[in-house]
């Protein structure tokens, strides 16, 4: 039973047939769609257990603490094909991302061994890792026997997975040789811009090319487009106002949030010239096309605006943009994605990113066969399944981002999400710099900026008080 | 003067529907929005006019939620049974234990009965967040992490300290004389307590059940910290509909009108019985 198909899938497998043709030979045959994944899903089971012997940790069992989010939705989705591979029972806790890292600092800080392995964001491993919360994971990726051959450590777009390795010294660069991998990335977000396509041709303008350009678009748009704001952008209160389109154009006219001297102290570097003319530009762009009530804002908002029709474009995660253009939004199908250079001078995007990613609890009972779950789940194969048939976007491993039926899928559904990957992937990686009074600093640096966009104090007097107070705090935590 | 009158009233009816229509607004909105569509919801300029739909509802009861991620499973009702479960039995619990502490202090005057009085109620002052990692430790040690049982004993941080000084005060406005002519009758201390203490102090104890019974159900962080996503209270499972694809209002509308509705039986219940106790009470002026 079966044999035909399982000849044809086989083929598919070992790279002697295309997808398209894997498709039409599987409905030739008579079989269902979801009859042939289930026998896609059997057959590349057994090519990963062929390799490997997935069964060493048979019998036993992981828990897992995630977060509530599409990611997290694949690999539940895909879960049997990692107990049916090495006999592992997984459990999960899954908990809304408004309460989530409060659980996992609480399991961490608790010293907790309940969770194996959770999901984080590479920023927060800079405050688990000095800690000893979470396990180096080089030691298992660097193992032949307990790594299996076809992870391929070095598919993982590079930027991306440097991220999330550091060495733990303030200022050390992500990704260098005494780096720990502190978490392995799942999947990314990097900002650029979203716009509504019928908007922008109503206006009668053109993709931003750089942050003049863009300030003049929004402009344009909420001046043509009725009932409408020209650019939603996040300004709440938070690290996170900082780290999307902000700090992706701010990096890309090559400034930086900190100094490292020679001595691995640290000072502010927010009042430089470039600094300042660039917040200049940011704070006019907020005031005269963002939300009305932009201080409040955050993802959800900026997200639910451009879905619902309320805002023209927004400089944010290119998966916020991703997940408004389907389910019932109203504007779904009617949004383009492209990637930014804010510097005219700059050739490429840089944008800042944000890696959802695997980490192993310090506290795990059983550190091997947890890394048979995160070397399993960070795998091509869940990779592609999650890719193709879910919403794991972005894919942080480049031989997806090549699979013909993935980009086919986002050229059908989502037009210009490739040709932005692709613009600005090479560019994208964490521009902050690692250091342990990360959430500090972005705060304030947010605070600061909501005073200049409320006029309660100029630009370049802002951030030198900025500066100030952040030399100080650093200085006192003995990091500057 | 009539003329007066007549403006006087026509005023303090006007002033008194903005009142309530200050109030009610937002209830009667979130009402509303429970019977829509998150794009009928987010249309603009916002309808009052709309077609209902009964959609919200069928997607929190079946636990089936549709997004632009596609169907999620949530588990709002497994939540909102949680919290009627925890908020119950913490409840029940804490009126066992504190209504007799309660009447012991307002009786019998014992040296230390202040201070340990006191260090009850200071369990209200302490930040949850400041017990809640110890607490996690001890949990679990003891092998009470993740039951419902270690968090109905850690809810008693909240109810036990409400129910022993409300009780313990109205213990306290009842005359002793009506305890001592029944004891001396020849009943004992306890039939004392059961048949004259209990009845006359019921209207205090039903409100001190429902305001404790209120706490409880608002706690967010206790059940976060110190339980697994299965026993998780009404009050984090809601947040589940602030997804990652986008927030489903509608949904979060139908749970904020779900989740308040027992709270909201059981305040008007109270209520005739608060009022029924008070109009009853054998001690009058």
């Amino acid at each position: 039973m079966y044999d035909k198909e399982k000849d044809l899938i086989g083929a598919f497998m070992r790279g002697q047939m295309g997808r398209r043709d894997l498709l039409k030979g599987i409905a030739a045959a008579g079989m269902t769609t979801a009859a042939a994944g289930t026998l896609y899903n059997m057959m590349a089971t057994r090519a990963l257990a062929a390799d490997f012997d997935w069964k060493a940790h048979s019998g036993k069992s992981l828990k897992l603490l995630l977060n509530k989010h599409p990611y997290a939705d694949a690999m539940i989705a895909n879960l049997k094909a990692f107990k049916d591979l090495t006999g592992i029972e997984v459990t999960y806790d899954v908990f809304p991302e408004d309460v989530y890292f409060d659980k996992v600092t609480a399991a961490l800080s608790s010293g907790s061994s309940e969770y194996d392995a959770f999901m984080t964001g590479a920023y927060m491993t800079w405050t688990y890792g000095p800690a000893g919360w979470i396990t180096d994971l080089k030691e298992w990726i660097n193992d032949p026997t307990k790594t299996n051959p076809n992870y391929n450590w070095g598919d993982f777009v590079e930027g991306v997975k440097n991220s999330c390795a550091w060495n733990g010294q303030p200022g050390g660069a992500l990704g260098s040789e005494d780096a720990k991998q502190w978490c392995i990335p799942w999947a990314f977000e990097q900002n650029n811009i979203t716009y509504n396509r019928a908007m922008f041709d109503k206006a009668g303008v053109q993709i931003p090319k750089n942050l003049d350009d863009m300030i003049a678009v929004a402009a344009k748009l909420q001046k043509d487009v009725p009932g409408i704001y020209g650019i939603g952008l996040r300004g709440s209160r938070s690290w996170a106002t900082i780290h999307p389109g902000f700090l992706s154009g701010y990096a890309n006219f090559n400034e930086k949030d900190l100094n490292v001297d020679a001595d691995g102290k640290l000072s502010a570097a927010m009042n430089t010239a470039g600094s300042k003319a660039y917040h200049e530009k940011f704070v006019q762009l907020i005031q005269e096309s963002g939300p009305k009530d932009w201080s409040t804002y955050t993802w959800y908002q900026v997200g639910t605006d451009l879905g619902a029709g309320a805002s023209a474009m927004i400089y944010d995660a290119d998966c916020l943009g991703y997940f408004m253009n389907g389910g019932d939004n109203k504007m779904a199908g009617e949004l383009g994605y492209a990637a930014f250079v804010a510097n005219p001078e700059a050739t490429q995007s840089t944008p800042n990113i944000w890696i959802w990613s695997l980490a192993m609890s310090n506290f795990s009972k059983d550190k091997d066969a947890t890394w048979y779950f995160l070397q399993w789940a960070s795998g091509p194969e869940h990779a592609l399944f999650g890719a193709v048939e879910m919403d794991f976007v972005d894919p942080v491993r480049n031989s997806i981002w090549k699979d013909e039926a993935f980009r086919e899928k986002l050229n059908k559904k989502y037009p210009g999400y490739v040709e932005m990957f692709d613009a600005s992937a090479a560019g994208a990686s964490i521009k902050f710099t690692p250091q342990p009074l990360f959430f500090d600093v972005t705060t304030e640096w947010a605070a600061t900026l909501q005073r200049m966009v409320a006029k309660q104090v100029p630009v370049d007097e802002g951030l030198d008080q900025l500066a100030e107070s952040i030399n100080r705090q650093l200085k006192e935590a003995g990091l500057g | 003067m009539e003329t007066t009158s007549t403006l006087e009233k026509t005023l303090r009816l006007l002033a008194l529907t903005l009142v309530v229509i200050f109030f009610m607004f937002p209830i009667v909105w979130i009402f509303l929005m429970s019977f829509q569509t998150n794009e009928t919801i987010l249309r603009i300029p916002p309808q009052v006019i709309f077609e209902p739909t009964l959609s919200n509802y069928t997607a929190l009861i079946t636990g089936k939620l549709t997004s632009a991620a596609g169907t999620l499973d949530i588990a709002f009702m497994k939540n909102l049974g949680n919290s009627v479960f925890l908020s119950v039995t913490s409840v029940a619990l804490a009126l066992v234990l504190g209504v007799p502490a309660a009447y012991a202090f307002a009786r019998h005057k014992f040296k230390g009965s202040e201070d340990i009085a006191f260090t009850l109620l200071s369990f209200r002052f302490a930040p949850p967040l400041l017990v809640l990692l110890p607490l996690t430790q001890y949990f679990q040690w003891l092998g009470l992490a993740n039951t419902y049982i270690g968090l109905i004993w850690v809810y008693q941080l909240i109810c036990l300290p409400l129910i022993l000084w409300i009780v313990r005060g109205y213990f306290e406005d009842i005359s002793a004389d009506v305890e001592y002519a029944y004891r001396i009758a020849g009943h004992s201390w306890f039939a004392t307590f059961r048949r004259i203490a209990l009845p006359l102090a019921g209207p205090g104890i039903a409100a001190a059940g429902l305001l404790a019974f209120i706490f409880a159900w608002n706690n967010f962080v206790f059940a976060l910290v110190l339980a697994s996503a299965d026993k998780q209270p009404v009050t984090v499972g809601a947040l589940a509909f602030v997804t990652s694809s986008g927030i489903q209002y509608g949904q979060i509308a139908a749970a904020i009108v779900l989740s308040v509705t027992p709270t909201l039986a059981l305040a008007l219940y109270a209520q005739r019985y608060l009022v029924e106790g008070l109009s009853l009470g054998a001690v009058k002026g």
